[in-house]
């Protein structure tokens, strides 16, 4: 069985002005079938990009990708990925009900099964009294869980989430952790994305640690460690690699 | 139904009432609303053919109108999908960049034919009004036939505007430039078939003599907008046959169609960053 996805060597570079700016540098990730992948790394490591390519939002310089073994801007997958932004933005004169509605059609459902799911959906995102809200006037924090439903509504195999727990209070993180446990139990695929060590300790099994580009570390996330705190071992990791860059 | 077809629906639907909520759009239709009732007060100051000047001045009016708002609503709709990153939330799922881009212009396009119907409907009623106080006024031929077919061209000539406005978006890198090209391309097709003519008809054109080739090509490469404009035929009753209509039907769809394949294959290259 192919892995659920498979980022081979890919490069990525922005040209901004005259210089290219290097977002990634021959990355490559395998992440297995039913596995919580945290994705950690400071701002501006290239987490999003990595992201946006798996989307195909952008196109990669080179290197190959491929989720559940059809390739990325080849074969048509998408309606078995969930996709939360970092930013997540929906239209803001429509209400939630009518943006998951437009969701779920544009991702195959139909109308009855809809009727269904996305009272349910809200309820456990704490939206059932915004359900016939615009969505212009919610907040960051109201934005991100109907984000979640957003991913969600169609029951995909694959969710990819970038930084889903930023901005939230304490009440929000809890709501997405447990969603993220659960769907977990349900043997989905997550990768998700985030700089808050904590979140990253308390869900994945497995850890990428990315910076300027590079990968530097990818295995268990209790190897990584290593009887120490989380967030030593990556500060330590990160200085070293700068001190290392500074020589050279 | 087929996905592809739902998709474009879903798309023109949720774009339509994404629009017809936006606070721009009904302060266009009251301006164009409040214009067309002065036509009672502007045809009054003139003291002939006021049944002509009143039907000018209300195709006119939707013509304005039309123009606002493709440029001001349709555009800042476009601009904002990805000004905001809202397309990932549509790209992310089974769609492609074919469906959203004819179900954003399918969306506009009925934005656009309802903003037609209110202001055509606001004209219509002040033009009774002046075509029956001032009755020894209206044009021998009026037929109120004529006058809604030269409405729906007015409508395609927006539909055409709006295509070109897409391409121009999907060309330019900023919002504001694709804002420009559109307009700057609206001007050159409006009057593209006065220069065509001029050119025509008058040897002395310095540098353009003898170009009647490169301008008839260009008249048919910028959209023509001049075929769409029937207010004169309208106003004094002239005859507008259905072969006529059926013509510029077919151009409005053609030209449409092509624009937005293009709009397609550049948008396709485009990163969404
Ligand atoms: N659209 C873009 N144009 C130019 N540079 C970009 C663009 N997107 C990201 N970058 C650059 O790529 C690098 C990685 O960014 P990103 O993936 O957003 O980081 P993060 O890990 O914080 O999500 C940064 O240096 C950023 O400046
Ligand atoms: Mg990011």
């Amino acid at each position: 069985m192919p892995p659920a996805i498979q980022i081979d060597q890919i490069n990525k570079s922005f040209l901004s002005g005259r210089t290219t700016n290097y977002a990634l540098n021959n990355l490559s990730l395998i992440i297995q079938k039913g596995e919580v992948f945290g994705f950690l790394g400071p701002n501006g490591a290239g987490k999003s990009t990595t992201i946006k390519l798996l989307l195909h939002f952008l196109r990669p310089d080179s290197g190959t990708m491929q989720i559940m073994g059809n390739t990325i801007g080849r074969d048509e997958f998408r309606h078995q990925i969930g996709y939360l932004s970092e930013f997540p933005c929906f239209y803001d004169h429509l209400s939630a009900t009518e943006t998951l509605m437009l969701a779920g059609r544009l991702s195959g459902m139909s109308k009855n099964t809809l009727h269904i799911r996305i009272p349910e959906l809200l309820a456990r995102m704490g939206l059932s009294d915004a359900a016939n809200r615009r969505v212009g006037g919610f907040s960051k924090g109201m934005k991100q869980r109907l984000g979640m439903a957003n991913a969600l509504i169609h029951n995909p195999q694959i969710l990819i989430f970038d930084e889903p727990m930023s901005g939230l209070d304490p009440i929000g993180r809890h709501l997405i952790k447990d969603i993220i446990l659960e769907l977990k139990k349900l043997g989905k695929t997550i990768f998700f994305s985030s700089h808050i060590l904590s979140d990253i300790q308390a869900l994945c099994d497995r850890i990428g640690i990315i910076h300027k580009g590079k990968l530097l570390y990818d295995g268990k996330l209790a190897d990584f460690i290593q009887n120490d705190h989380l967030e030593d071992r990556f500060v330590a990791m990160i200085e070293e690699n700068d001190r290392a860059a500074i020589s050279h | 139904m087929q996905q592809s077809l739902i998709n474009i629906w879903v798309l023109a639907l949720s774009t339509m009432i994404e629009g017809m909520r936006h606070k721009a759009l009904w302060a266009i239709v009251v301006f164009a609303i409040i214009i067309s009732m002065t036509n009672i007060f502007v045809t009054n100051l003139f003291s002939y053919d006021l049944g002509k000047v009143s039907i000018e001045f209300g195709l006119s009016s939707v013509a304005l109108t039309g123009l606002l708002l493709v440029f001001f609503l349709g555009m800042k709709i476009l601009a904002d999908d990805l000004e905001h990153n809202r397309i990932y939330m549509l790209i992310s799922r089974p769609v492609s960049v074919g469906q959203y881009i004819t179900g954003k212009f399918f969306g506009l396009g009925l934005i656009l034919l309802i903003g037609t119907t209110i202001i055509g409907l606001g004209s219509t009623l002040s033009m009774k009004y002046v075509l029956f106080r001032y009755a020894p006024f209206v044009p021998p031929d009026f037929s109120w036939t004529t006058y809604v077919m030269a409405l729906s061209c007015q409508w395609m000539s927006l539909l055409v505007v709006l295509a070109v406005s897409f391409l121009c978006f999907c060309f330019a890198k900023q919002p504001f430039v694709a804002l420009l090209l559109a307009v700057s391309s609206y001007l050159v097709g409006q009057n593209l078939e006065l220069l065509r003519r001029v050119i025509n008809e008058n040897p002395y054109t310095g540098a353009l003599a003898g170009q009647e080739k490169l301008v008839f090509a260009l008249s048919w490469i910028f959209p023509n907008l001049s075929y769409f404009d029937k207010k004169s035929v309208a106003a004094y009753g002239l005859l507008f046959s259905g072969q006529e209509f059926l013509f510029l039907c077919l151009y409005c769809i053609s030209y449409c169609a092509l624009m937005l394949y293009l709009a397609t294959l550049l948008f396709n290259r485009k990163e969404l960053a």
